[in-house]
């Protein structure tokens, strides 16, 4: 499950790969849209709410995977 | 809460559009983004055309326009007119209420109840259970419902937030008594809670307008708005959307014993393409079954976007056919609704332009 949100998280923000330590704002495409593509992920295959506040507090893809897969 | 009616009946819908077509590709210059990541918000989004009315045009001009066409056209009379009902949160004035306005521009009588609704997303189906009431009264038998917004006026241009969905527009139904025992279901929820989750801060008794209010100011994702300006907190309005209304949805199936393959349609409110996409997935109801083609033609003309819906899907075809439709509104307020009815040979169904 967490094999399939990271490649879920990759191909969201443009990348090959992405690793859990990975600073989210080191991404190029970190952005409001890629936020609401998150969100709506979260909602739709996971069942999770999360916003826009709750992304700004996170620091890294880590953090995105313990809120949906939690 | 569950309201339940008989012997209504639509028997036309007319939507009219402003002419003024803008593009959004056209306005991408104006937002602190850079164009690639605007040309992919806009595909993702589904943002296309949208219709804008110009500065000088109110809800006033678009209905009244549209009514006249209908007189002229010998598809409405006058005199048949016992009740005009107005659903708008862009009026000509606080006061007096716009649908008043409209009644003495087209020179109806006395006799004839003018009422302003301040509902928008829902807007449809609050204006359908107003008309419903006043038609059970027994001495009112045809009701005029306007839906109408100009909303383009507020929302900034700095703002790709809320800027790129919305246009501006106005339908007009026809609804009148006839003999027909089938329930029509209205399922209406509020949650006053979550009501400045989407708002225009300024303007009203609370903050009123002044050189302040219209400054623009930037927010944390980098767009520019003044306290004057719609404001959305769009990531809360897609929360409450993807639960209440899958919520609603079972409880009428549950309610009234069917389930979703009994609608030919469900004719919902667009937000946006992306959203309605979301819902109808969330919903597993196929996308023809949910036309989702309003956002990237016209715009979102927020309670105006149900009866266009049903005018540029169904048309002509709703002059010789019957469907069995699912109206559904949701969002400002918050309010959110469900409508299961019949689209049952109307008199007509069309869009003109304004």
């Amino acid at each position: 499950m967490k094999d399939e949100l990271l490649e879920k998280l990759a191909e969201i923000l443009e990348v090959d790969q992405v690793s859990i330590n990975d600073k989210l704002e080191s991404y190029e495409e970190w952005d409001s849209l890629t936020a609401l593509t998150i969100i709506a992920l979260a909602d739709s295959d996971y069942n999770k709410k999360l916003t826009n506040d709750m992304l700004k507090e996170f620091k890294t893809i880590d953090d995105i995977v313990n809120f949906i897969i939690n | 809460m569950h309201l339940k009616f008989k012997n209504k009946k639509i028997t036309g819908i007319l939507s009219v559009l402003p002419n003024n077509e803008i593009n959004y590709l056209d306005e991408i210059g104006n937002y602190n983004f850079s164009e690639k990541q605007s040309i992919k918000l806009g595909k993702i989004m589904g943002y296309g055309t949208r219709r804008i009315v110009n500065d000088n045009t109110t809800v006033s001009d678009l209905c009244a326009f549209g009514l006249n066409y209908l007189f002229e056209n010998k598809l409405l009379d006058k005199e048949s007119i016992g009740a005009l009902i107005l659903c708008t949160q862009t009026p000509d004035y606080f006061l007096p209420a716009t649908s008043n306005v409209i009644s003495g521009r087209i020179n109806l009588g006395e006799d004839v109840i003018c009422m302003d609704i301040n509902q928008g997303c829902a807007g449809y189906e609050v204006g359908l259970m107003q008309s419903f009431m006043l038609l059970d009264t027994g001495s009112i038998n045809k009701v005029v419902l306007l839906n109408s917004d100009v909303l383009s006026k507020k929302v900034s241009i700095k703002d790709r937030n809320s800027r790129p969905l919305v246009g501006d527009g106005a339908s007009i139904t026809i609804i009148e008594n006839c003999k027909n025992e089938e329930n029509i279901d209205i399922f209406l929820k509020m949650d006053g809670s979550g009501a400045l989750s989407l708002q225009i801060p300024a303007g009203g008794f609370k903050m009123p307008s002044n050189i302040e209010t219209s400054e623009l100011k930037e927010d944390a994702s980098g767009n520019f708005r003044a306290l004057d300006h719609l404001v959305m907190k769009g990531d809360e309005v897609f929360n409450f959307v993807q639960t209440k209304v899958p919520e609603l949805l079972h409880e009428m199936f549950d309610k009234l014993k069917i389930d979703k393959t009994f609608f030919d349609y469900y004719f919902f409110h667009q937000p946006n393409k992306f959203m309605l996409e979301k819902l109808a997935e969330k919903l597993e109801i196929p996308y023809e079954k949910m036309p989702n083609n309003i956002c990237e033609k016209y715009g979102n003309g927020s309670n105006n976007t149900v009866p266009l819906t049903i005018c540029e899907n169904l048309g002509e075809k709703a002059i010789s056919n019957s469907y069995k439709v699912c109206l559904g509104g949701f969002g400002v307020g918050l309010t959110w609704s469900l409508i299961k009815w019949k689209i049952d040979k109307l008199d007509f169904c069309k869009i003109i332009n304004y």
